[in-house]
């Protein structure tokens, strides 16, 4: 067998969609067929009110999913990169219409022209370079149901780890909570649309900012109950990185406008003891006594947008020099949202995994219309996507990892760490996978890649080795020589 | 302790009537009254500060008391109940007991609170810690108890705090301006409101969220769909404590404790001394009632001697009666002993069917997964759902002691009412005396005063874990208790095992264990409070039986006396007997109009 994994699921597809005469499942394998050409999806869920479409508008650094102060999403909506902006609703009965939609207050306000029950979801299409890599899905907010959630969270990911979702990643958003809390790991509750294993999935502490009270030091207290999380047995199960994220400041800084940034000049430049007075609380400065002889309008729209702890960071870093445009701002804002850490976790722990993603959700697609209907050639079909799942290295590693990142592979915890990094579990890249830093010379590279095959090699043949061990240390192995054989041949273009 | 103008007023009428069964020469009704004065002035007023996890709670109380008292941070959580009380010189004391334990006390410096209180740092054994402080608002009697944060609305401390609603006078629920109320949150306001009479929901944090008043609107709107009516005042505890630190009165109102504090004297304070006041009005109407009969039946005699024999003979008969009323075959007698034995199967039952529940579903869950896997937070729902279990177990228990309490007043009300003598007729002396509005209150009620304040008073010391007395120690013990059980001991072992279902067969195991335990554990504690509730009732309507006996044999030697009595001294003790009926009357007025103002 050859071809890369993506080459032969879509091959196993087009032979199945030959095979199934049920057109209800053809239609399923053509979507199926279809979603291994467009970019990953990924899904942004967790609880009511965590911060979701700000955050997704933070990601694509745009001013697109409308947020509000109480509870706003209430249909599931995907924004991709398309040609125009066009907004499509799909109803539940499976048809689909253009509605009109406006951007006077700068979000999407879709005019619906249904009944919300009847919508199934909303399709935008957004010119966007940030979208062409990845399709995010905005989804409401899971509501507290039943306090055993986090029990059968738990045996729900021990029970399968392959299964149908629409979505071929998740970003969960967790507020801050506490770890002996009964609903903990209720973020991680998905239904189909978003289900994460710990090889698709990853944690962002959201409303970073709010944590202690929007205090200069926030995000360092965020930052440490991140590490907090990390360190949980049962969070690093269901998500292996959680990293702490601003997300209206990390929107802010992507859409800030040149009005913003003169309404915090003009407030930085007041005397020290009027900032200090207008910045005590949100009322204060938004209300209606005059700061810095702007307008109420000024304010409350700066406000909004930054939120109490961006305005007084905003206002700080014009005041000590560390932003004197806006572009400056911009940047900074960006920086402390903690966003570039998760864009940077996304591309290498999604995007560059993405063809082995997709490909595994596309078999799960076809598991399930095999096992929904009585198929003529429904054992072949299975016995080939069995096949591949078994064959393919890229599932081997990908079933290895989500092994070991759940904790459910037994071994010294070091070694453990190094086969986690070696499946790409911080980063599908050699360098990541080798522990090297990143932009390491290749010889350097291929050194350390024969160092590491020799000693995964003698792990696997090692009498006194376990058995599962034994059998991951020789996926290991294998790891390591397809390692060895990228570096060997020469990359193209260089 | 200074007290409020209605404690204030019921002392003054207390004292009146004392004095007037001191010249009566009822020493024993001067003793109940000191009884009843005492309860009225050691009233402690116990506020419970709940909520979900980060909310703000520690940093209310110190807003409140403008000190920084309880230890607030923006990670670290509160993991032991802390009470704030008055209390000169200022004082910190930590309760401490390992498993079992009576719970020794330790004094505490004050900068080491954090230490004591704080999760991660605080030891096992601390159970809860008592800051004692001279501050205006804990003057007026009101103690403030910050609940811990650790494991949030709906877990095994969840439940605890629940557990300890019933002592509280009134829980203030926070929730911050960050978000509407949550559905958990909205769940445990409807607990609290079955299990505490005043709840009010504070929202705070305004000064970090510009449309924290939308948020206020929102929540209303939750709670009117909820069916709740609490007052839901909005404050920002950053601007108090600056406003303290710089000694700005605009930024004190401005933060909205003003408001908070208005709410907390008129919904609570007032609301707590209008409750003991009722009671003690009630106690003393009733010491009262058995003045003025004395007195009238003395008056009759001092009017018509020719009287006296036919009098004599209905106050020995009554006399006999009374003491009746004191034994175990009074009917209200019968009544306590059944209704105990009802409630204790009830309360059995209600038990049993919980705990059956809860091993089912437990079984369902243990099915779902790997023991191995799902084990912390298996112990984490066996713990909450005990928890929870001893909980509403102890709320059926208090409400059915109510009830009961409510029909044995009833029974002993209609039997006391038998006993009433009637007075010879034609008297215009008599007849000219309306009959006082009070009596005409024959509602059990009036015998209720002494199990709710028993209760009140109860609060404060329990949970100190000093003492408990009626359901008392039922409040904490229980649930505390449960708290305290492991369901994790050899589920700790289940590693080892290797196959699954053997896994599964011994968490079934091991939940058996737990829920017999808990089971045993429940069971005792709310036996013990059944005895506790029956004792307690008795105890006190057998008093009322003697005092009315007593009233009976002191009237009829005074009848016997005034029989014998010249006709000239006679005249003069008409008049004594006259003012003090007039006196009698006027305080009954008195107790009847302030009954009529709560």
């Amino acid at each position: 067998m050859t071809g890369s994994v993506a080459e032969r699921v879509r091959a196993l597809l087009l032979l199945a969609g030959r095979d199934i005469a049920d057109p209800g499942a053809r239609s399923v394998l053509a979507a199926a067929l279809r979603r291994l050409d467009e970019p990953l999806r990924v899904a942004i869920a967790g609880k009511v009110k965590a911060g979701k479409s700000t955050l997704l508008n933070a990601m694509v650094g745009e001013e697109l999913a409308p947020t509000d102060a109480g509870e706003c999403t209430r249909i599931v909506t995907w924004y991709r990169d398309g040609p125009a902006y066009r907004v499509v609703v799909r109803l539940t009965g499976g048809a689909a219409e253009q509605r009109p939609f406006d951007r006077r207050s700068g979000a999407l306000r879709v005019d619906l022209g249904h009944r919300a029950e009847d919508v199934d979801r909303l399709d935008v299409e957004v010119p966007s370079r940030r979208l062409r890599e990845h399709t995010l899905v905005d989804t409401p907010g899971l509501a507290s149901i039943s306090a055993d959630v986090s029990v059968r969270t738990l045996a729900f990911l021990g029970a399968d780890e392959e299964h149908t979702a629409q979505a071929d990643a998740v970003v969960y958003l967790l507020r801050h909570m506490h770890s002996t809390d009964i609903r903990f790991l209720e973020a991680f509750g998905g239904d189909d649309l978003a289900r994460g294993s710990p090889v698709n999935a990853v944690g962002v502490l959201s409303r970073a900012d709010e944590i202690g009270g929007c205090r200069p030091d926030a995000m360092r207290t965020a930052a440490a109950v991140a590490a907090r999380y990390q360190a949980d047995d049962r969070l690093r199960r269901l998500c292996p990185i959680i990293v702490p994220v601003a997300g209206l400041l990390g929107a802010a800084g992507a859409t800030l406008r040149e009005e913003d940034f003169r309404t915090l000049q003009a407030v930085a430049a007041a005397p020290t003891a009027d900032v200090v007075a207008s910045l005590l609380t949100a009322d204060r400065f938004v209300g209606a006594r005059p700061v810095a002889g702007l307008s109420e309008a000024a304010r409350a729209r700066v406000l909004d947008r930054l939120g109490l702890f961006g305005v007084r960071l905003g206002v700080q870093l014009i005041r000590d020099g560390t932003a004197p445009s806006a572009d400056a701002m911009a940047h900074e804002l960006t920086v402390r949202s903690g966003l570039n850490r998760l864009l940077e976790i996304l591309a290498t722990q999604f995007i560059g995994r993405s063809e082995v993603l997709k490909a595994r959700s596309a078999l799960a697609t076809l598991d399930a219309v095999l096992r929904d209907g009585r198929h003529d050639a429904g054992d072949d079909l299975a016995a080939r996507a069995e096949q591949i799942r078994a064959g393919a290295h890229e599932f081997v590693e990908i079933r290895l990892l989500h092994l070991v990142s759940s904790g459910r592979l037994a071994g010294e915890p070091e070694r453990l760490a190094e086969m986690e990094r070696l499946l790409g579990g911080s980063g599908a890249g050699p360098a990541a996978r080798l522990a090297q830093p990143a932009g390491a010379p290749a010889e350097a590279l291929l050194e350390e890649a024969g160092r590491t095959l020799a000693r995964w090699r003698r792990i696997a043949e090692h009498p006194l080795t376990g058995r599962e061990m034994r059998t991951a240390a020789r996926a290991a192995v294998r790891t390591c020589e397809g390692l060895l054989e990228d570096l060997r041949r020469p990359a193209p273009g260089r | 302790m200074a007290p409020s103008a209605t404690v204030t007023r019921s002392l003054a009428e207390l004292g009146e009537v004392r004095r007037m069964a001191g010249e009566a020469g009822r020493p024993d009704l001067v003793a109940r009254l000191d009884e009843i004065r005492d309860r009225l002035t050691a009233v402690d007023v116990p506020v419970a500060v709940v909520g979900e996890f980060k909310q703000g709670k520690s940093t209310l109380i110190n807003a409140l008391l403008r000190t920084e008292v309880c230890p607030a941070d923006a990670d670290v959580v509160t993991a032991v109940p802390t009470i704030v009380r008055f209390g000169t010189p200022p004082s910190v004391t930590a309760y401490v007991a390992d498993d079992g334990e009576t719970p020794t006390t330790v004094a505490v410096p004050f900068e080491q609170v954090r230490d004591f209180v704080a999760e991660r740092r605080c030891g096992p054994g601390v159970r809860t810690v008592e800051v004692r402080l001279d501050r205006k608002l804990l003057r007026t009697g009101m103690s403030l108890i910050d609940t811990p944060g650790v494991g949030g609305l709906d877990s095994a401390h969840g439940n605890l705090t629940l557990g300890m609603l019933p002592m509280a006078r009134a829980a203030l629920f926070v929730t911050d301006a960050a978000q509407e109320l949550t559905e958990p949150e909205l769940e445990f306001l409807r607990r609290i409101v079955r299990g505490c009479p005043s709840v009010v929901c504070v929202v705070t944090k305004t000064d970090l969220h510009a449309h924290w008043r939308r948020i206020v609107d929102l929540n209303r709107r939750h709670l009117a769909r909820a069916g709740l009516d609490l007052p839901m005042p909005a404050v920002s505890s950053f601007l108090r404590l600056h406003a303290g630190a710089t000694g700005d009165d605009a930024l004190n109102e401005e933060s909205g404790f003003p408001e908070l504090l208005r709410v907390l004297a008129a919904e609570v304070l007032a609301g707590a001394d209008a409750a003991t006041a009722a009671a003690t009005d009630r106690d003393v109407a009733f010491v009262l009632s058995q003045l003025r009969e004395q007195v009238a039946v003395e008056r009759t005699v001092a009017r018509r001697p020719e009287a006296a024999e036919e009098l004599a003979e209905r106050l020995a008969e009554k006399a006999q009666r009374s003491r009746r009323l004191a034994t175990g075959s009074a009917s209200w007698q019968v009544a306590l002993s059944d209704g105990i034995q009802d409630l204790a199967v009830r309360v059995d039952q209600d038990l049993r069917e919980r705990l059956r529940s809860m091993q089912r579903r437990g079984e369902e869950l243990i099915e779902l997964g790997d023991p191995k896997d799902t084990r912390a937070d298996f112990e984490a729902w066996a713990a909450k759902e005990a928890t929870s279990v001893a909980v509403d177990n102890l709320f059926t228990l208090v409400a059915r002691a109510d009830d009961l309490a409510k029909e044995v007043a009833e029974r002993f009300d209609i039997e006391y009412e038998g006993l009433d003598v009637d007075l010879p007729g034609h008297d215009t002396g008599l007849a000219s005396v309306r009959a006082p509005r009070w009596r005409e209150e024959k509602t059990a009620s009036r015998f209720l005063g002494a199990f709710t304040s028993a209760r009140l008073a109860a609060g404060g010391v329990v949970v100190a874990h000093a003492a408990g007395s009626l359901l008392g120690t039922a409040f904490l013990g229980p649930v505390g208790a449960v708290a305290g059980l492991l369901i994790g001991r050899r589920l700790m072992n289940v590693e080892r095992v290797r196959q699954i279902e053997h896994r599964r067969q011994l968490a079934r195991q091991e939940l058996r264990r737990y829920v017999d335990e808990v089971g045993f554990v429940v069971g005792n504690d709310s036996r013990d409070a059944v005895r506790r509730a029956q004792r307690h009732l008795r105890d006190e309507f057998t008093a009322r039986a003697l005092l009315a006996e007593k009233s009976s044999t002191q009237a009829l030697s005074a009848v016997r006396r005034a029989g014998a009595a010249p006709a000239a001294q006679r005249q003069s003790q008409v008049r004594d007997l006259d003012a003090r009926w007039r006196d009698l009357d006027r305080a009954g007025d008195r107790l009847t109009r302030s009954g009529g103002d709560t």
